[in-house]
């Protein structure tokens, strides 16, 4: 088994000098074990950074800032395939369509809203609960209220 | 020699010392101080529920007055230990209530409390006064209700963080009309509305309260009206803050705050809109300590409240208040002594939130007084703790949380240990450690060599093998609770060092490499301790080698506890039989 193989080549080499390379091994160990935002079985319970779930009810709960009678909500969005992302403030936007005309514009390529096909990028997002789904489904207030961040994916190749 | 205090004069001189420590220490000088000791004791700390048994502490202390019990590890906080573990308050307040009913005061945090338990506190005790429940749960508010209606003489009633069922705001008004001795209220963790009505009769009849905490449910024109019952109050936690912007509401709130000449602490503030702020001025320089971790304020309306709290002594913060803001707060805020700052995107990279090491740096140059920290950081850097241990040798409690896993010193990409090291040799009386960011064995040889009377010591994600935990136990003194989750080691240092754990309250590991094998082992070795394999799958059906997925290991005097839930394994002991029989529930 994985897990206790590399136990016991930890347990051995314990004492001695001759250790594996520092963070390598404790990151790959530790990314199958617990690490949180990249295990895909995770629970929706959190326990990474450790602070208290009233505190981390409070802030999921609580993601538009207000500040005086505007509001802004600063999303990451990455392209698919392209490594650095942009920023963008959701509440810039009135809805939808001026979301993708933007995006399309932000990323000089025609994104939609819609299933996948050989020619456009669709839109895509984060959702509260960690899920990936399809932007445009729900009601635009609804969907500020539970985006976390979104992803251009690649038109498929067949 | 012959001579003998007579009791009446050890009794008298007793009466002089508070310190649990100080009376622990005397009753082991002999029989008879112990006896004298154990009679005039009145205020009892158990630091592990299930270090003792509550008959035996009962037995020990017939005129206990105040009990304080721990129950499940700090980790739960951050839910790394799964429901229904134990914790349960039960067994404890059934003991002290069959011993005697002069119990005044109970104190319990991170306990299984249920409203039977709340129930039977009402009932047993005549002069119950003192009820405070913090990071509890298992009970709802009609188990409040019951304290709240029996309890003539309440004088605290405080709920904490507690997880509690809420049916509904009723329970506040079962303080019957007579009831006039409340010192302080918090509820600031129920959800439902109660009556404000009711609520400002029962502040108005109690001339004694000084400390309310409210919760989210309480709005501003309630606010208004209670602290117009009660500008006495030297704490107040706000309901919600939210309102919509009205002029006579804010001139309304500004007065109110304004009467209120003795307040010192201020916490709450949910939802709290930045135009509202000013309301708050008048008491700012009297504050001495603020807590704004539930307000989403940013700069610069911070630093407008921030400048004028001159006496600030405590204060707890998102990160919201960035570098620039600590720098203020360093400037301003001369008398403080304990930061916090909290991050307000935890689930996202926080790479948008200008707050650096830089800012926790500043607060250190400026605030001499500065003896607690609790930082939450994305990245830090090695100079950056050269800096702080320099400057603020005085630090007692060192929090550190570089939220970033593994993450090196970002200038110059290399472990943390120096910083760590520095932290630890400079800061001589340093009580609480918690570490973070990448670190490797080395700087737990620092720790261990240097952290001489580090009591708490917290770490994730780092060190390389079983040298970090074997420089730790081997050295670190002073320490009585350890709690570890996600590093790489486990069986030979523990083992080499299970002597060490009968020293400490408790050790806590979690995602580490510690065998089933080595459990059965240490707990075979040292009878006094409890050793705790929790995790979701018999360790049977795995070879004993592969690791388990947390274990829990204290010192005890009651054997092994007999309500472990299906997921807690405990290796029962078998003096006689030694090695060959070891039954595992």
């Amino acid at each position: 088994m994985e897990v206790s193989n590399s136990c016991s080549s930890f347990s051995s080499s314990s004492v001695d000098s001759t250790k594996p390379s520092p963070s390598e091994s404790s990151v790959n160990l530790s990314l199958s074990l617990t690490f949180p935002s990249t295990s895909p079985q995770r629970e929706a319970k959190q326990d990474w950074p450790p602070i208290k779930s009233r505190l981390r009810d409070t802030l999921k709960g609580r993601r538009l800032i207000r500040r005086g009678n505007d509001t802004s909500l600063f999303v990451k969005v990455y392209m698919e395939g392209v490594p650095i992302g942009r920023k963008l403030d959701l509440c810039a936007f009135s809805g939808y369509e001026s979301l993708l005309e933007n995006l399309s514009h932000m990323f000089d390529t025609s994104i939609i809203c819609g299933n996948r096909d050989r020619k456009h990028h669709v839109l895509t997002y984060e959702d509260k609960d960690g899920d990936w789904m399809m932007v445009g489904d729900i009601p635009w207030d609804m969907f500020l209220e539970t985006v976390r961040r979104l992803k251009i994916t690649r038109p498929e190749r067949y | 020699m012959g001579l003998r205090f007579p009791p009446k004069v050890l009794e008298h001189i007793l009466s002089f010392i508070d310190s649990n420590e100080d009376r622990n220490s005397v009753s082991l000088v002999c029989k008879s101080w112990f006896e004298t000791e154990r009679k005039t004791r009145k205020r009892v700390f158990v630091g592990n529920c299930y270090a003792v048994s509550p008959a035996a502490v009962t037995r020990r202390f017939p005129e206990m007055r105040s009990l304080t019990l721990k129950g499940k590890p700090h980790f739960a906080d951050y839910n790394l230990v799964p429901d229904g573990w134990g914790g349960y308050a039960w067994p404890w307040i059934e003991a002290m209530a069959a011993k005697s009913s002069s119990l005044e005061e109970i104190r319990m945090k991170r306990m299984v409390v249920t409203d039977e338990c709340l129930e039977k506190i009402a009932a047993s005790f005549k002069d119950f006064k003192v009820l405070v429940l913090t990071s509890c749960e298992g009970f709802s508010t009609d188990g409040i209700a019951a304290i709240a209606a029996t309890c003539r003489n309440l004088r605290v009633l405080e709920l904490r963080e507690c997880i509690v069922e809420d049916l509904g705001g009723d329970w506040l008004s079962y303080f019957p009309e007579s009831s006039t001795s409340l010192v302080s209220l918090d509820f600031s963790c129920l959800d439902s509305e109660v009556k404000i009505s009711d609520l400002e009769r029962l502040v108005s009849r109690s001339p004694n309260l000084k400390s309310l905490k409210l919760n989210p449910a309480v709005t501003l024109d309630g606010l208004v009206s209670l602290l117009r019952c009660a500008p006495q109050l030297t704490e107040l936690g706000t309901g919600s803050f939210a309102a919509q912007l009205k002029p006579e509401a804010f001139s309304k709130l500004s007065e109110a705050f304004s009467n209120c000449k003795q307040l010192q602490s201020l916490s709450g503030l949910w939802d709290v809109l930045p135009e509202y702020l000013p309301a708050l001025y008048s008491v700012c320089p009297g504050l001495t300590s603020l807590n704004l971790s539930y307000a989403t304020v940013r700069m610069p309306d911070l630093v407008e409240l921030l400048r004028r709290c001159s006496k600030l002594q405590k204060l707890w913060v998102m990160d919201l208040i960035e570098d620039k803001g600590l720098e203020a707060v360093a400037s301003y805020c001369k008398e403080l002594r304990e930061l916090r700052v909290f991050p307000s995107e935890p689930d996202l990279d926080a790479t948008n939130i200008p707050l650096t090491e830089q800012g926790l740096v500043f607060v250190s140059k400026g605030c001499r007084k500065l003896e607690s920290v609790l930082y939450f950081c994305v990245q830090f850097t090695n100079a950056a703790l050269f800096t702080i241990a320099r400057k603020r040798p005085n630090l007692k409690c060192f929090r550190l949380c570089v939220i970033e896993p593994f993450a090196p010193d970002y200038k110059t990409n290399e472990p943390l240990d120096k910083g760590f090291k520095a932290i630890a040799e400079g800061c001589r009386d340093l009580r609480r450690l918690s570490v973070s960011g990448l670190l490797s064995d080395k700087a737990f040889k620092y720790i261990g060599k240097h952290a001489k009377k580090v009591r708490m010591l917290s770490i994730a994600f780092a060190g390389d093998s079983d040298l970090m935990l074997h420089h730790l136990l081997s050295g670190c003194q002073s320490l009585k609770k350890l709690e570890i989750r996600d590093c790489p080691f486990g069986d030979t240092a523990l083992l080499e060092h299970a002597a060490k754990l009968e020293t400490m309250r408790s050790l806590w590991m979690s995602s580490c490499f510690v065998s089933f094998g080595a459990c059965k082992l240490l707990s075979q070795k040292m009878p006094r301790l409890n050793v705790e394999v929790i995790d979701e799958h018999p360790p049977e059906s795995r070879p004993e080698s592969s690791p388990v997925e947390r274990i829990y290991i204290y010192r005890t005097v009651a054997g092994p506890r007999m309500d472990t839930p299906e997921f807690v394994w405990t290796i029962h002991k078998n003096p006689e039989n030694g090695v060959s029989h070891l039954a595992i529930k």
